[in-house]
């Protein structure tokens, strides 16, 4: 919570660790944090936690929108909430503001408890779907209206804070405009500038590009993220769609049915899904069931070697799995795609991979995703023969669709492709979801 | 910049919108609840005792119930179904109040509807204008209305001379049941066309135009895609016109008769016989009914809230067809006779009083009506009613019961458009005034207040003029209400959501951002206070009793005993002043929007 002194430096004791963010000038330099541990420069898991989640549960009625959720976010991350409609991922943004209080669990900022302090109180930025700007005043008056509650960061007068914060925001000189008379685009800018104008500590973005088209959701995106370097200000932002989460997050924390399924940096999400839902969810995926095979019935492939490195650098086994009637070697082991930690606390791997797997025994069930990209014409390795359905142009690329066995497969080529086709895949390629003994025991995450 | 002091007026804020709804409270209970209550619990109370025999004896009598008495002298409802259907059967007061009131409602709906169809879905000249006009009626002062439809309907009057010159004999329309209803349809057929006009232009074109490529012909796409939604808005408005027209009494009053009195009438005759037990129980029988139908209306209103949504409206058609199909032949055909229809009802009032006021009982001009009222006003006697005090009585009670009622019925629409639960409760609250008996709240507070009240050995007493005031408030809240609601709770809720994430407090949103969105409402509803204020007539007659303080209502109903000439002057000058001072705040506070 904020205790904002007469001299307007809005410093706070347990801070004192840090840079003064409120009262430093705008330099994209800033983001050079000591405690930065992790890679392009996105907070490590060193950084003091901003936003904490503690076993929250929020119910309306039977239903929970927000299930037991524990999560951490850290000081000066970008950190993306993405799911399908209904996730509950509005409403995480809602508990944090304090639009909503938690029915159970806990909401902490900088450690403290923030139950029953009121949104005015509590020291986040909101930025709406809609932008919700005030019809009635002025693009400047608008961005000033925090102001009227606490002092402008940094001892500067009203007005200088609301012309730095336009700059910011590339919309220099717009401070007597009417919003009515701006683009949507611009809009949401305002909006921004208004959130950021009383110096927050955690801003929060509610899906704030689904009302553009494409082309601006892009250029806009990368705008809110290099404002968001440049301040270094903890940042919540939802959105349901992947491909703009992967795109500007430190962390991505991906729900389903009001509970978190695997909070991973974009890399890690995307390359080693916790489970067939983030698998199909973020990005074009192929998902296959099989069953673990004897050996004797191995392939070419997988006589090459039992054991193989992929590009991780990890160790793996190379198994036999029967989909479909064939048989297909697929690489086991590797650092597992934790759900609730980060990378940079992952357990060693041994060998033969982690708590994952490490000896899959014939008669096994299966599931493991191939991305389109890996699926291959030209792969020796785990042949399918299938039929081209369709093939959509994109532009840099071309969308193939297949069905093979009965199961649609898409992938990824350069050049359309008609007929019936021969596909493979690398072993090391495939990434395992799921997999469950057959004694009964699951090994998922 | 230091921000204590806008910590200070923070606090001083948030207990604002607490004090204000304290107020509104308060001044509700002293100038409305406590009074009627006083009123009312002596149909149970007599000489200190507690007793349901005036109810009972109330009840049970077939001059007030009809045939509906029976039940309470013990038969049972067959018996009643078929006194009902006899043909010499007995409406009593109370069963032809519904009666009227009933017949009314399905009057002002007929008269109502094409006005909408009109208004929504064809495009002309002076469009826009003309649904602003649509509000007029509503506020004009129902005595004014009754001078001009008796100048209308007179013997004398302009029908009457009218017919005679095409040669048609004349009608006695004065006295009869045929000319309140039109006089209750003049009031009411506006309401029920703005009402409906909205929830038209609100129907989502897309909508019909997938009942069309679905195969639906127009009149089935209608009844299918656009009657549901209009549904909703008729009902209502028809619930409202039945509650003010069961409650009705200037129009009955002067264009009634003896024969066709209404309970108010009534109640008034009982109140001023002193018979205050009898009064007091057919008031609350009156009561009872009213409130049923006004919260039934409630409810059925907060079941169908329209969406904030922006919809692409139905397309107008021009007025001046494009092609001259038959069918748009039978349309403009059909239009222009609800016109004239139209002009008769609305302008004929206002035409003939405007008339009359000029014309003496042979036919002839003169000004002879104007200057009785500035003889009276310069050599009237003290106890007989002159012109200018009543004029400037009505314009001071005007603007002080608006600056009462705006604070209220603002307040009252912030609770309703904020509570989750007991929001009908609050707005049947809000609404109350409309099924309480007017003659009930003047009573209430010529007893209770005017006369005073002995508490702890002082007597508190309030002067006329300021019970008056009072009466006009309770009176024109409800319609500030009404007017500001509905802007309130159409705001996105991101807008407030917003202002409080960047540091401010419920009340301090309220007032930096809603108020300022819903200002045209508060205008709206400032006009309709001061319009309501003009026209009461009711309890303002009850108080102005012997006092000093009548006002032009009041002056027009002690002229229209004598003759009519020197009533519709004082008419005229009544519309004169209540459409200036009306036009005045809508055009100071900008255009205004309702529902």
């Amino acid at each position: 919570m904020r205790s904002v002194t007469t001299d307007g430096s809005g410093a706070r004791d347990d801070r004192e660790a840090h840079d003064d963010r409120d009262g430093a000038p705008y330099s994209p330099e800033a983001s050079g944090d000591a405690t930065t541990d992790g890679e392009f420069g996105r907070p490590g898991p060193n950084v003091p936690t901003a936003v904490e989640f503690d076993g929250v549960t929020k119910r309306y009625g039977e239903t929970a929108a927000v299930d037991s959720v524990d999560l951490a976010v850290r000081e000066g991350e970008f950190f993306t909430v993405v799911g399908p409609s209904g996730c509950g991922k509005t409403t995480m943004l809602r508990l944090v503001a304090g639009f909503e209080a938690p029915t159970d669990g806990r909401v902490r900022f900088g450690g403290s408890d923030v139950s029953g302090v009121p949104p005015e109180a509590r020291d986040v930025g909101v930025v709406f779907q809609n932008y919700a700007l005030f019809p009635h005043l002025t693009v400047g008056e608008n961005v000033g209206y925090g102001l009227r509650f606490s002092a402008p960061p940094g001892g500067v007068s009203r007005e200088e804070r609301i012309d730095a914060l336009l700059e910011l925001v590339d919309l220099p000189g717009t401070s007597g405009r009417d919003p009515d008379s701006l683009s949507g685009g611009q809009r949401q800018r305002v909006a921004i500038a208004r959130a950021l104008a009383p110096g927050p500590d955690v801003l929060l973005l509610d899906e704030p590009m689904s009302a553009l088209d494409a082309r601006l959701r892009e250029r806009l995106r990368l705008q809110v993220r290099s404002i968001q370097r440049s301040l270094g200000i903890t940042t919540v932002y939802v959105t349901h769609d992947q491909e703009e989460a992967l795109s500007v997050s430190d962390r991505v924390a991906v729900m389903r049915d009001g509970s978190v399924v695997q909070v991973a940096p974009p890399r890690t999400v995307y390359r080693r899904p916790a489970s067939r839902f983030v698998a199909e969810f973020v990005g074009d995926n192929n998902v296959f069931e099989g069953v673990v095979a004897a050996r004797g019935t191995v392939s070419a492939a997988e006589s090459e070697g039992g054991e193989t490195v992929n590009d991780d650098g990890d160790e793996q086994r190379v198994v036999p799995v029967a989909v479909h009637d064939t048989t297909l070697a697929i690489g086991f082991g590797g650092g597992s795609p934790e759900r609730a930690d980060d990378e940079g606390a992952a357990t060693a791997t041994d060998a033969h991979g982690t708590g994952w797997s490490s000896t899959p025994r014939a008669g096994d069930r299966v599931v493991f995703c191939v991305r389109p990209q890996h699926l291959q014409v030209d792969r020796a390795q785990n042949r399918l023969r299938a039929d081209v359905e369709g093939a959509e142009f994109l532009g840099e690329t071309t969308r193939v669709h297949l069905t093979w066995s009965g199961q649609q497969l898409v992938l990824s080529a350069e050049e359309p492709l008609a007929g019936a086709v021969t596909v493979g895949f690398d072993p090391r390629d495939a990434h395992v979801v799921e997999h469950t003994a057959t004694d009964g025991g699951a090994d998922t995450s | 910049m230091s921000d204590t002091p806008h910590r200070l007026r923070d606090r001083v804020k948030r207990r604002a919108l607490a004090a204000l709804t304290a107020a509104t409270v308060a001044v509700l209970v002293v100038v409305f609840y406590y009074p009627v209550g006083t009123v009312l619990v002596e149909a149970v109370v007599v000489d200190g005792r507690l007793t349901l025999t005036v109810f009972a004896d109330l009840l049970r009598d077939p001059f007030y119930l009809g045939e509906v008495a029976r039940l309470f002298t013990g038969e049972g409802p067959v018996a009643v179904a078929r006194a009902l259907a006899a043909p010499d059967r007995r409406l009593g007061i109370v069963g032809f109040t519904a009666y009227q009131a009933v017949l009314s409602t399905i009057l002002s709906v007929a008269l109502g509807l094409p006005a909408a169809y009109v208004l929504a879905r064809f495009e002309f000249p002076g469009r826009r204008t003309l649904r602003s006009v649509t509000i007029l009626p509503f506020v004009l002062p129902s005595i004014m209305v009754a001078v001009g439809f008796v100048a209308t309907f007179g013997r004398n009057g302009t029908l009457n001379a009218v017919l005679t010159a095409v040669g048609v004999p004349r009608v006695e329309l004065m006295f009869t049941l045929e000319a309140i209803l039109i006089a209750h349809a003049f009031y009411n057929a506006p309401l029920v066309a703005r009402v409906t006009t909205a929830a038209w232009e609100s129907v989502d074109a897309s909508a019909v135009e997938t009942a069309r490529s679905l195969g639906a012909g127009p009149l089935r796409a209608f009844l299918d895609v656009v009657a549901p939604q209009l549904y909703p808005a008729v009902l209502t408005s028809a619930a409202l016109t039945f509650v003010f027209t069961f409650g009705t009494f200037p129009i009955v009053l002067a264009l009634g008769g003896f024969e066709l009195a209404t309970v108010e009438v009534f109640v008034y005759r009982l109140a001023r016989d002193l018979q205050y037990a009898e009064a007091a129980a057919l008031a609350l029988v009156e009561l009872a009914i009213a409130l049923g139908v006004l919260f039934a209306y409630l409810r059925y209103e907060a079941a169908t809230a329209v969406s904030a949504r922006r919809v692409r409206p139905l397309p107008r058609k021009p007025l001046w067809p494009t092609a001259w199909t038959p069918r748009a032949l039978a349309e403009r055909a059909g239009i222009v006779t609800y016109a004239g229809i139209v002009a008769v009802v609305f302008l004929a009032p206002i035409v003939s009083m405007l008339l009359a006021s000029v014309t003496t009982a042979d036919g002839s001009l003169t000004l002879d009506h104007y200057r009785f009222l500035l003889t009276r006003q310069q050599t009237g006697a003290a106890f007989q009613v002159r012109p200018w005090p009543a004029v400037r009585n009505s314009v001071l009670f005007a603007g002080a019961s608006a600056l009462v009622a705006l604070p209220m019925g603002v307040v009252v629409a912030v609770i309703t458009t904020r509570a989750s639960r007991g929001r009908s409760l609050v707005g049947a609250v809000a609404m109350a005034p409309f099924a309480v008996s007017g003659i009930v709240v003047g009573l209430g507070l010529l007893r209770g207040l005017v006369f005073g009240v002995e508490v702890a050995g002082w007597r508190i007493a309030v002067a006329g003029s300021a019970a008056i005031v009072a009466a006009h408030a309770v009176a024109g809240y409800p319609f500030v209400v009404r007017t500001v609601a509905p802007g309130l709770a159409s705001l996105d809720a991101s807008l407030v959501e917003s202002a409080r994430a960047l540091g401010a407090s419920r009340a301090r949103a309220l007032f930096d951002i809603e108020l300022p969105l819903v200002w045209p409402g508060v205008v709206a509803g400032a006009a309709f206070a001061v319009a309501i204020s003009m026209g009461e007539f009711t309890a303002t007659v009850v108080l102005a009793t012997g006092a000093d303080a009548y006002t032009m209502p009041v002056a027009i109903e002690r002229f229209i005993g004598r003759r009519l000439g020197p009533a519709t002057a004082m008419g005229v000058v009544l519309l004169v002043v209540t459409g200036v001072s009306f036009l005045v705040i809508e055009r100071l506070g900008g255009e205004v929007r309702d529902y």
